[in-house]
């Protein structure tokens, strides 16, 4: 059969793009860092080691980890257009980082600032909020869509009351959060990210074939064998926390969650989901790091928040492909 | 496993959506090996009793028993060894080749990793000659035909491997070539292995050419249950009685076989 063959030869092409990518793109910023630069130059190389590699290491989970969660929600709510933040959960997590943000909460702890943990908190609470709904009697997956854009628009109004009370000063340093970034991570962040992603990774790697089933509509699903609820809930809760780490440490960042397990479906129609997630992460990862090494080059002195180059790139690159292809949406 | 086992039993069956009750006190005893079709006009529960006995729904009263386990004592895996279930239609794309899919069929058999087992590929095989579907099973779901999705969609279901078979509607959206098509299939499978099958169906003549039983649904209860034969020597009096409308009977001299057929006119 040939569609099984083109699968292993996307993962490999994949696999070759990212390592090149997460090898080159360290030496790529407002000043060109070479090998050689590294051997004699002292402070080059603190700024390669302890800047840029984590930065890259960061973004490469980062945007594997919203490749995955948006291939996992799009799955079970069988939508298209389902992102990794469609449950509210980022929203929440904006929430709490405004609060800290205008509160003024300073200090860190374990080398992340207060504002990631009150986004933690925040990311926490709507996960919990949703996750209770999905088990009461009306949460099928069409209320669960919907009370997840509730969540997310009661957060915003309140981001914006916090925004609108908080002072211009204030109100700038929330907005560039909102805005969603990987500058300024460390290594303390990267290990903060790796532990729950693994985690994450590991678990929902087990129940690749119940995603599958889903993609065949409840009815059939059901009949295979799957336990709907309490699969589906599963996965709600393990990805929600999976994301909420993630908009933690980095803010928002939007579209590579819609767009990379969509374009990797393009790419090798008929994938299941086993290696459509090592396909999204590849993309995703890289697709990051490369947005980020952009976000960081292109306008020095200052930075670019690597949110604003995913949605400006990301967009145009989805048009391109759904184009090109001349097709639907694959799923 | 007790042979002597009733394949369905269903009891005192009650069902209802919001105020309105669809099933009142429904009962209905299948043995193994039957063909059972389930004929009533539109919204007298036909989809609605197929989706209580496959445990999609839950009943307001009554026991629903198949293979002599209550429905609701089932666990997910056990279920969907004992029986399988086939749409009406789909509800929107699947993004798996045919192959990939039937062996979606095969899920309950697998571990946890779902990594398919030479047994498994051999059920899928088999599937798919019983099926015809041979020429198809590279294809994408989302290429087919109405006539071909629906062989694609029964051979999932026969890779299940399971002694219940149910049909929601089988035929419907074919035409005489891809219906003729899927009984072919229905009729292979029948004499590959003992297998009860439940189909809800619109056509009346199918009902009673493919299967051995008819039960005919009227205000949510059965008005007939029995042979095909028998229900073919009451029509089309009873037609009448569950459609309101004027059927007539057809023979056919050189096949020795009846048919029915209405010309819309109400009766009075």
């Amino acid at each position: 059969m040939p569609l099984m063959k083109r699968p292993m030869a996307m993962i490999v092409l994949l696999s070759v793009l990212t390592i090149a990518a997460v090898i080159v793109c360290p030496m790529i910023g407002i000043r060109w860092i070479s090998p050689l630069c590294i051997m004699h130059d002292s402070d080059l190389r603190f700024i390669f080691l302890n800047i840029r590699i984590p930065r890259t290491l960061v973004s490469l989970f980062v945007g594997g980890g919203l490749a995955v969660a948006g291939m996992i929600y799009q799955a079970i709510f069988r939508n298209p257009l389902a992102d990794p933040y469609t449950l509210g959960v980022s929203s929440g997590a904006s929430l709490g980082a405004a609060v800290c943000i205008v509160a003024g909460v300073g200090g860190t702890a374990f080398g992340m600032s207060a504002v990631t943990f009150g986004a933690l908190v925040g990311a926490v609470v709507s996960t919990l909020i949703i996750y209770v709904f999905a088990w009461s009697r009306e949460g099928n997956s069409s209320t669960l869509l919907l009370a997840g854009v509730v969540v997310a628009t009661v957060c915003s109004g309140f981001i914006m009351f916090i925004n609108f009370v908080g002072g211009l000063h204030k109100s700038f340093q929330l907005l560039r959060w909102l805005m969603g970034g990987v500058d300024g991570v460390s290594y303390s962040m990267f290990f903060f990210l790796v532990v729950p992603l693994t985690a994450f990774f590991i678990i929902i790697g087990l129940f690749m074939p119940q995603l599958d089933q889903f993609l065949t509509g409840d009815n059939i699903a059901h009949s295979r064998g799957v336990n709907i609820r309490v699969s589906r809930n599963m996965f709600i809760i393990v990805t929600a926390l999976a994301v909420g780490s993630i908009v933690a440490v980095c803010g928002p960042i939007g579209f590579i969650g819609v767009i990379a397990p969509h374009a990797c479906r393009m790419l090798v129609p008929g994938i299941r989901h086993r290696l459509l997630s090592v396909c999204s992460f590849l993309l995703g990862g890289s697709f990051l790091v490369v947005a980020d090494t952009l976000a960081r080059s292109i306008a020095p002195p200052s930075e670019i928040p690597v949110g604003i180059i995913t949605a400006m790139l990301g967009g145009p690159f989805f048009l391109i492909v759904l184009f090109r292809k001349k097709s639907r949406l694959l799923m | 496993m007790k042979c002597t086992e009733a394949m369905l039993d269903i009891t005192d069956l009650w069902a209802s959506y919001g105020s309105a009750a669809v099933l009142r006190g429904l009962s209905l005893r299948i043995q193994r090996n039957e063909r059972w079709a389930i004929i009533g006009r539109n919204g007298t529960g036909k989809s609605t009793l197929i989706k209580l006995v496959a445990g999609l729904l839950n009943p307001e009263q009554g026991i629903i028993r198949v293979d002599g386990t209550d429905v609701k004592r089932y666990s997910s895996k056990k279920r969907a060894q004992v029986m399988a279930y086939v749409p009406q239609k789909l509800d929107g794309i699947i993004p798996y080749s045919v192959h990939d899919f039937i062996m979606l069929g095969r899920y309950n058999s697998m571990g946890l990793l779902g990594v398919p087992s030479p047994k498994d590929y051999e059920a899928v095989r088999e599937a798919i000659d019983i099926c015809g579907i041979r020429h198809i099973v590279g294809r994408l779901m989302s290429t087919l035909s109405g006539g071909e999705l629906q062989r694609v969609l029964l051979a999932g279901a026969v890779a299940q491997q399971t002694p219940l078979l149910l049909l929601d509607e089988p035929t419907t959206f074919l035409d005489p070539a891809h219906e003729c098509l899927f009984f072919d299939a229905l009729a292979r499978l029948h004499k590959q292995r003992e297998l009860t099958i439940v189909m809800v169906t619109h056509d009346i003549n199918t009902a009673i050419a493919q299967c051995t039983h008819v039960g005919a649904l009227l205000d949510g209860s059965f008005i007939f249950t029995g042979t095909s034969r028998e229900f073919a020597s009451r029509c089309p009096v009873l037609l009448d009685e569950i459609f309101s409308v004027s059927f007539e009977r057809y023979t056919c001299s050189s096949r020795n076989a009846e048919a029915f057929g209405a010309w819309g006119v109400p009766c009075l």
